[in-house]
């Protein structure tokens, strides 16, 4: 019972902090506006109108984005750490994250490459969405299925990682025959970046989102399960099967769309599970799940306040901020608490 | 190991040589004559009285090499012996074959009149200049892959007289394979020049390639003049127009910063860049914030990226439909000038031809100035 009570009050700790995060991240920016400005911008009572479009069409979709980024790869990475029974997945070791760049390489460099009737189709609005979230799909279930072969977590994360190489190298003889544009829409692509979504795409973003969100939260008992080990988890009446296919769906759709529009980000799906189990000192994952979703969200919107470089014109890209930041902040954890818990 | 049997059979050569009498060694330089190069800072060349010496000092940004080259005529060629040592390549002259890589050479070798003379190149879709295309067309120029990743076997059986390559890095791989196989290969700078009359000066390196320097030097006076007469033109402009350039990439907005060539074309246009005051290397890369509110009012918007069309551009971030710019359709660029096989003209002829950039951006800018001029390079976007 104290245990419960506990972690309500670090729940709502955190559910403030990510409030005051998010009006620290719009409130910070390369052109400095005074407070007073952004809650009129906010409230549509601006008289400065650039301002109130910078506030309402640039800072608060980015913050959002933010808030839907880290959350989605933190718990996308948990999911990958609870299902192959390793604390080195995550979306980007398994290979999802190669998966997606190798839809949008496709998108992107391919046109040239295929022309005709597939052309036109990969010209659409939301071509790089879909294809990116089918060769995340594509490339965990088929580290799924040649891992049901094999037994050991240790070769199933080596099969993850080869089909990384394996999805690269198609990228790198996809970029060879492309056009200069083509690949350097590819590359600033590869950057990674929050700010490049309009509300009209942030609206797709987010349904996706839910519902990637909501088949997690259909797998925390499955989670919890599979936690005992598989032959327990079966003598419960878990349906494995079912369980590990929802667990991969809700992953590539939350990593995939995630790679899809703010480009592959890296770290924090594999940083924030360790950060939160550190902190809650739990495996239940209806205490994980949560955690790890503020967690995620509180730590994009930091990294993505400090690469905006406030009051400067120059903005950093957000890849180097995540490994920057986060990467220590795991360090001390482990260090200080000397083991590891998973 | 290979670079002792080098020298020693560099001193075979070198001593065996001297017992021969009809061959001289290498003169001690007398007669030296600077060549009159203006604005170009990346190349020289000192005129002994058999040879001339190419120095390239700036093949590359932040390079701290000089490449130093021997040019010398055939007939002087089978009379001197160097020390090859001391050169990075002798190039012998008139040259007969060359393979060029950068397509901003080509308009320098049809003002010469000497495109014949091209064997091979990357990426031969790019070239759009007609007399060129033509003999791509005919297979006459080589194929030699693309990018900076030239076929190594083509090149070495096409064998020419002197490769032009260019490099980031000075790391190419391929490069120091051809220059091992003797094949001399010259760095070419111009793309490292800050102004765009040191750029279009090159032509005079080319000249002195295939003996046709006055040629050369009489072409960029020409160039010089009219660029000049425009710039004079366009002081007199009475209005000056503020002009936002580039587009975003994902979320950073990438524009000339205030030394470049760009912006020396926008501040010769007599017009109002509005990040003219910045200084640096390449592009700046703000945040779309700072872009916004410093350009939402900006009067002109040149060079938006690759975008070829206002839909595209509407498509690709909304955020662009906010600028004044866009509203009044005051965009230019000229991404949607290509040749036959797609390559954009400004990159391959905009380098040789500055002076009709200039003009084309004072029409732009000043249409009451250059009223039976037509744009060459920029055009609106639809």
């Amino acid at each position: 019972m104290v245990k419960v009570k506990s972690y309500k009050l670090s729940f709502i700790a955190l559910i403030l902090l990510l409030i005051v995060f998010f009006f620290v991240n719009i409130s910070l920016g390369s052109v400095s506006i005074p407070i007073k400005e952004i809650l009129n911008s906010l409230l549509g009572a601006s008289t400065n109108e650039s301002w109130q479009y910078i506030i309402q069409d640039y800072r608060l979709p980015k913050a959002i984005t933010a808030i839907l980024v880290g959350s989605g790869l933190g718990i996308s990475g948990l999911l990958m750490q609870t299902l192959f029974k390793n604390p080195l997945a995550g979306p980007f070791v398994l290979g999802i994250t190669s998966g997606a760049s190798l839809g949008v390489a496709v998108v992107i460099m391919g046109s040239s490459l295929f022309g005709g009737v597939l052309a036109s189709f990969l010209i659409s609005e939301w071509s790089i969405v879909i294809a990116a979230s089918l060769g995340s799909f594509l490339v965990l279930l088929s580290v799924l299925i040649v891992s049901s072969k094999v037994r050991d977590t240790m070769a199933i994360l080596i099969i993850g990682l080869m089909f990384g190489s394996i999805t690269s190298a198609v990228v790198s003889v996809l970029s060879y025959f492309s056009s200069a544009e083509e690949l350097q829409q590819y590359i600033f692509w590869g950057f990674g970046s929050l700010g490049d979504l309009q509300w009209k795409e942030l609206k797709v973003f987010s349904i996706i989102y839910i519902i990637g969100i909501l088949f997690s939260i259909l797998s925390i008992k499955g989670l919890n399960t599979l936690l005992l080990g598989e032959n327990y988890a079966k003598s419960l009446g878990l349906n494995i099967k079912q369980s590990r296919l929802i667990i991969i769906f809700a992953t590539s759709l939350l990593a995939g769309t995630i790679t899809a529009f703010a480009g592959p980000i890296a770290f924090i799906g594999l940083a924030v599970p360790h950060l939160t189990r550190q902190i809650f000192n739990t495996s239940n994952h209806k205490i994980l799940l949560p955690a790890v979703f503020l967690f995620g969200a509180i730590l994009m919107l930091i990294c993505d306040s400090i690469a905006q470089l406030p009051n400067t014109d120059y903005t950093l890209p957000i890849n180097a901020i995540t490994s920057l930041i986060g990467a220590p902040v795991v360090v001390w954890l482990l260090v200080r608490k000397r083991k590891m818990v998973f | 190991m290979k670079y002792k049997i080098l020298i020693l059979s560099l001193f075979i050569v070198v001593f065996s040589c001297k017992k021969d009498t009809g061959i001289t060694r290498e003169l001690p330089p007398i007669n030296t004559k600077k060549s009159n190069i203006a604005y170009a800072e990346g190349f020289k060349v000192t005129k002994n009285s058999n040879f001339s010496v190419l120095e390239i000092s700036n093949p590359w940004p932040d390079s701290e090499q000089t490449f130093k080259y021997v040019i010398i005529n055939k007939i002087e060629a089978a009379k001197t012996t160097f020390m090859r040592d001391e050169y990075d390549g002798i190039i012998v002259i008139p040259v007969e074959k060359i393979v060029v890589t950068s397509t901003t050479h080509i308009p320098a070798l049809e003002l010469l009149n000497v495109e014949n003379t091209l064997v091979g190149f990357p990426g031969s879709d790019y070239i759009s200049s007609e007399k060129t295309r033509q003999r791509i067309d005919k297979g006459l120029v080589r194929e030699l892959g693309k990018n900076e990743g030239i076929n190594t076997e083509v090149l070495l059986e096409l064998n020419p007289d002197v490769v032009v390559g260019f490099g980031i890095d000075g790391k190419s791989k391929s490069l120091n394979t051809i220059k091992k196989a003797n094949i001399p290969v010259i760095y070419n700078g111009d793309w490292i020049e800050k102004s765009p009359l040191a750029k279009a000066e090159w032509i005079k390196f080319f000249g002195l390639l295939f003996e046709k320097e006055q040629q050369a030097d009489s072409i960029f006076n020409h160039i010089e003049k009219n660029y000049l007469e425009a710039k004079k033109l366009a002081s007199k402009a009475t209005s000056k127009p503020t002009v936002l350039s580039g587009a975003m990439h994902k979320d950073v907005w990438y524009l000339p910063n205030g030394e470049s060539p760009e912006a020396q074309f926008l501040k010769d246009a007599n017009t109002n860049y509005l990040w003219s005051d910045t200084s640096g290397k390449g592009s700046l890369s703000l945040s779309f914030e700072t872009v916004f509110e410093k350009a939402k009012n900006a009067d002109l918007w040149l060079s938006p990226s690759y975008y070829t069309s206002m839909e595209a551009l509407e498509k690709a971030n909304s955020h662009y439909t906010k600028f004044d710019a866009f509203k009044n359709k005051n965009i230019f660029s000229f991404s949607a000038t290509t040749g036959e096989t797609g390559g954009v003209l400004y990159y391959e002829i905009g380098v040789a031809r500055p002076d009709l950039v200039l003009k084309d951006i004072i029409k732009i800018c000043h249409p009451e100035l250059l009223e039976d001029y037509e744009t060459f390079f920029f055009k609106p976007l639809e």
